[in-house]
């Protein structure tokens, strides 16, 4: 096993290279100008200032000598200088991936918890009252678009009963932790500041509910399918007639074979939401990666787009080798022969 | 429970209870602002955005400013100036000021500041140009020299872009102002993180679409703002935005259009509708792909006459804006005498079928954004459907900004939408943008190279003369500019949008200003 992810892990660089190539090609092909972000629209009509930042910037030189020059800087792990911010790429991820960490482990967390609880209880009280209210709260979240839940509880939690904090990490008055981990909880903490830990935490409560509600909605859905498969099985019925409790039966043998497919969802879903939580952080003014991701693709900002490109891959490439490694705990029939 | 946790409770308790407590806020040295920042640099000879000159005005002083009547110009760092007859030389004597350091602001500092702005080649590069000499007589006396009459001049130095930088302390740090800046120059890094400005705050933190933080600057050589610390954060959207109002969050909401501002319910917060000098407009190509030949002045007359404005300012922006007659906006010099285009369906009908264009379809390009409130896709739809009761058929194609430029440059479509915000207050900035002279901005985007279809000789004319003039001289000649690009009818304005000012009650002194946005230093608590 430990060889199958020392293997696994060695992949990873070349992996992230050949994305990293495809990346830069495909956003330096793809139809638009560049200078969108670097020239204002108002001055792009002047030749001189025009040629002045072309220059700056490298884009007065050819494609394949841009390429070259890319591959050369990103091997010594610079990222480049984003268009849009006129700062390290790498400074600007290093800024914002903690943000959006924090977030999704929290609503990913939130979401498997109540996602899991919810679809062992339903399928464990099937057709009663309670399995259909959970299925349509799993419903409601899995199907309402984030830019309304996320609007209409700030606006009736915040605004209206004020029993949650407005957008944004902290109070805008609030100076923020001394950067440790970039996670304000955790930072907070270091720090011994309690209250600022209370307040980090609140600011964080209503985005990761929303963020986890969606969550909450796929997993539910699947482990009750799941459980109800599992349960009309013959080795269900085999260790009913053992003697084994129902609850054994649901918790010891249908859940464990439940977990497969909710694994591979949680696996995809978290590497998804590290550049995919853009209307959450647009909503609550979270400032994270999606939203950066999407503001460098709509100008086109090469350097901001290769780098986002890494950050998501290896979100995709981490969370597939932790999957796999879940699966052989969650199934001892997987077995990795290295 | 045991003593650690039931504290830890109560601290976490009472961070989150002081955090939705609106009492928070009323006691705070801190003005907080919401806004959508659009900053592209904080080097004042590289920045060119809205958020960029709010925050130019606040750290770094002009020689002369704009007054709240928003059309005198009044000293700021200098005291006082003279111009030569033929609008030529300008003196500038400057004031006992000092930058945020503690040093003097001398003439030097004035003098390089305007030699880096010109040669940065940067976007308010512009502000400079014909710019011939920059000289400092004595350390309190600056002396500039441009190429041609130019009274336009002094309103171009009150820009914020055009702010005084502490040269000393820039240098020190990697910017240059000679010949050599636009390849040289490594500062700007350092102005993202540091300042270097004799205005009333200076920068204290910046993290790009999060947060901008000023701190007071307490070596300032005027009166003292109110506020120890400015925070601008990032809030988006207009709902949002008016929510941390609501909430106490923040202090000022900077982007809340007309219609989010009449769902506001709370006694709390404070809006006000004023006037704007932001337009947008529909533009037209000539020179795009196969179009010389279609759309000629008479084609674009009447396109123009197709449009019911008055429907269109209900439609855009819910009545909650202006008319406005040519590119320059109302209130800048020479518009009074102008009168704004009015609709005349069964004449542009008239107009098109004398030209042979009864069937014309057209394909519009335009930014797919919101700007000043306005939704281009909504205006866009308006004209759409005014065209279409003349017989024409347009096509709406909203792009993102990178694939719009690349596309405008190319002559793709024929018909585009964009805005314009007043960078200072005159009105030659606008001719210098719109007007039909020949190596113009939007000459050469109206024409994609065949400068012959759109160019209006008696422009450049009119231009010359317009800048040798002052007064009441040349608000007559820039209503004669205002006609004649009236009459070119590329540039057809459609809305001039009011501008909410949102804020808490307990805030006075938000207004807005044409050159500078929202003069932070004004602002305090009741």
């Amino acid at each position: 096993m430990l060889a199958y992810i020392l293997r696994r892990l060695a992949a990873i660089p070349f992996l992230l290279l050949g994305v990293a190539s495809i990346s830069f090609l495909l956003s330096q092909t793809t139809k638009g100008d560049p200078l969108a972000a670097l020239v204002p629209e108002r001055m792009m009509s002047n030749p001189e200032i025009v040629e002045a930042v072309r220059a700056q910037w490298g884009l007065d030189q050819p494609l394949p000598v841009r390429y070259v020059i890319y591959l050369g800087n990103l091997v010594q792990g610079d990222l480049g200088t984003s268009f849009t911010t006129r700062r390290p790429v790498a400074t600007d991820i290093a800024e914002r991936l903690p943000a959006t960490l924090e977030l999704v482990i929290c609503a990913m967390i939130l979401g498997t918890i109540m996602g899991l609880t919810l679809g062992l209880l339903s399928a464990r009280f099937r057709g009663s009252v309670f399995d259909g209210t959970a299925r349509i709260f799993a419903l409601i979240g899995s199907s309402l678009p984030i830019f309304w839940s996320g609007l209409i509880l700030l606006y009736l939690l915040s605004v209206r009963v004020s029993i949650v904090p407005g957008t944004g990490r902290l109070p805008p008055r609030v100076t923020p932790p001394p950067d440790v981990t970039g996670f304000y909880t955790v930072d907070a903490l270091l720090a011994g500041d309690l209250a600022l830990f209370g307040q980090a935490l609140a600011h964080l409560a209503l985005p990761a509910f929303v963020l986890g509600w969606a969550v909450t909605g796929i997993i539910t859905r699947l482990t009750r399918s799941s459980l109800i498969e599992g349960l009309s099985q013959d080795w269900a019925r085999t260790a009913r007639a053992k003697g084994a409790p129902e609850r054994v039966v649901l918790i010891n043998h249908a859940l464990r074979n439940a977990l497969i497919p909710v694994l591979t969802v949680l696996g995809f879903t978290f590497a998804y939401l590290i550049t995919g939580a853009v209307l959450t952080e647009a909503i609550f003014a979270w400032p994270g990666i999606g939203s950066y991701a999407v503001r460098a693709a709509a100008s086109l900002d090469y350097p901001a787009i290769g780098g986002v490109t890494i950050v998501g891959s290896m979100a995709f490439l981490v969370a597939n080798l932790l999957t796999d490694i879940a699966y052989a705990w969650a199934n001892p029939r997987i077995r990795v022969h290295s | 429970m045991n003593t650690p946790i039931r504290t830890g409770l109560a601290a976490l308790l009472l961070g989150a209870a002081s955090f939705v407590s609106p009492a928070a806020a009323q006691d705070s040295d801190t003005l907080v602002i919401a806004r959508s920042m659009d900053v592209n640099s904080l080097d004042p000879s590289r920045a060119f955005c809205d958020t960029c000159q709010f925050y130019l005005t606040a750290v770094y002083e002009t020689l002369v400013t704009l007054d709240a009547d928003n059309q005198t110009l009044v000293p700021n760092l200098a005291s006082e100036w003279e111009v030569n007859d033929d609008f030529t030389e300008f003196t500038f004597m400057l004031k006992d000021a000092t930058f945020a350091d503690g040093s003097p602001v001398e003439a030097s500092d004035v003098v390089w500041t305007f030699e880096r702005l010109k040669n940065l080649k940067g976007s308010p590069s512009f502000l400079m140009d014909g710019l011939t000499s920059a000289e400092a007589v004595d350390a309190k006396t600056v002396k500039f020299t441009v190429d041609a009459p130019n009274s336009e001049f002094l309103n171009k130095v009150s820009a914020p872009y055009a702010g005084i930088i502490n040269a000393e302390v820039a240098q020190a740090n990697g910017a240059i102002g000679d010949e050599t800046a636009a390849e040289a120059d490594k500062a700007e890094p350092w102005f993202l993180a540091n300042s270097a400005g004799s205005g009333p705050f200076q920068l204290s933190a910046y993290s790009p679409e999060n947060e901008l933080r000023l701190s007071r600057n307490d070596q300032y050589w005027g009166e003292a703002p109110a506020f120890a610390e400015v925070v601008v954060t990032q809030i988006t959207d207009a709902v949002s935005q008016l929510q941390a109002l609501e909430t106490g969050q923040v202090d000022i909401a900077m982007q809340i259009d007309p219609d989010t501002a009449q769902s506001s319910r709370s006694p709390d917060v404070t809006t006000e509708v004023v006037p704007s000098y932001n337009f947008v407009y529909v533009g037209f190509i000539p020179g795009a792909k196969g179009m010389a030949e279609v759309l000629t002045p008479e084609v674009r007359q009447a396109l123009a006459l197709a449009i019911d404005y008055d429907g269109m300012l209900d439609f855009t922006v819910g009545g909650n804006g202006k008319k406005i007659a040519a590119p320059i906006p109302n209130g800048f010099p020479g518009t009074a005498g102008l009168t704004p285009r009015s609709q005349d369906v069964e004449k542009a009908k008239q107009m098109l079928a004398d030209a042979g264009q009864e069937n014309l379809s057209l394909v519009a390009g335009y930014p797919n954004d919101n700007i000043y409130g306005v939704d281009f896709n909504i205006m866009m739809q308006k004209v759409q459907q005014d065209w279409a009761a003349i017989g024409v058929n347009l096509e709406l194609k909203p792009l993102t900004w990178a694939v719009w430029r690349d596309e405008l440059a190319a002559g793709e479509w024929p018909v585009t939408a964009v805005y314009y915000a007043p960078d200072y207050y005159g009105s030659g900035q606008y001719v210098a943008y719109f007007g039909m002279i020949d190596g113009y901005p939007w000459t050469n985007r109206a024409s994609v190279g065949q400068p012959d279809l759109v160019v209006n000789p008696a422009e450049a004319d009119l231009y010359a003369q317009a800048l040798a003039a002052s007064g009441d001289e040349a608000d007559a000649l820039y209503t004669q500019l205002g006609e004649e690009m009236m009459k070119d009818t590329i540039i057809v304005p459609l809305v001039s949008p009011d501008l909410v000012l949102a804020y808490r009650s307990d805030i006075e002194g938000v207004r807005y200003s044409a050159c500078c946005n929202l003069p932070l230093a004004e602002i305090s608590r009741k």
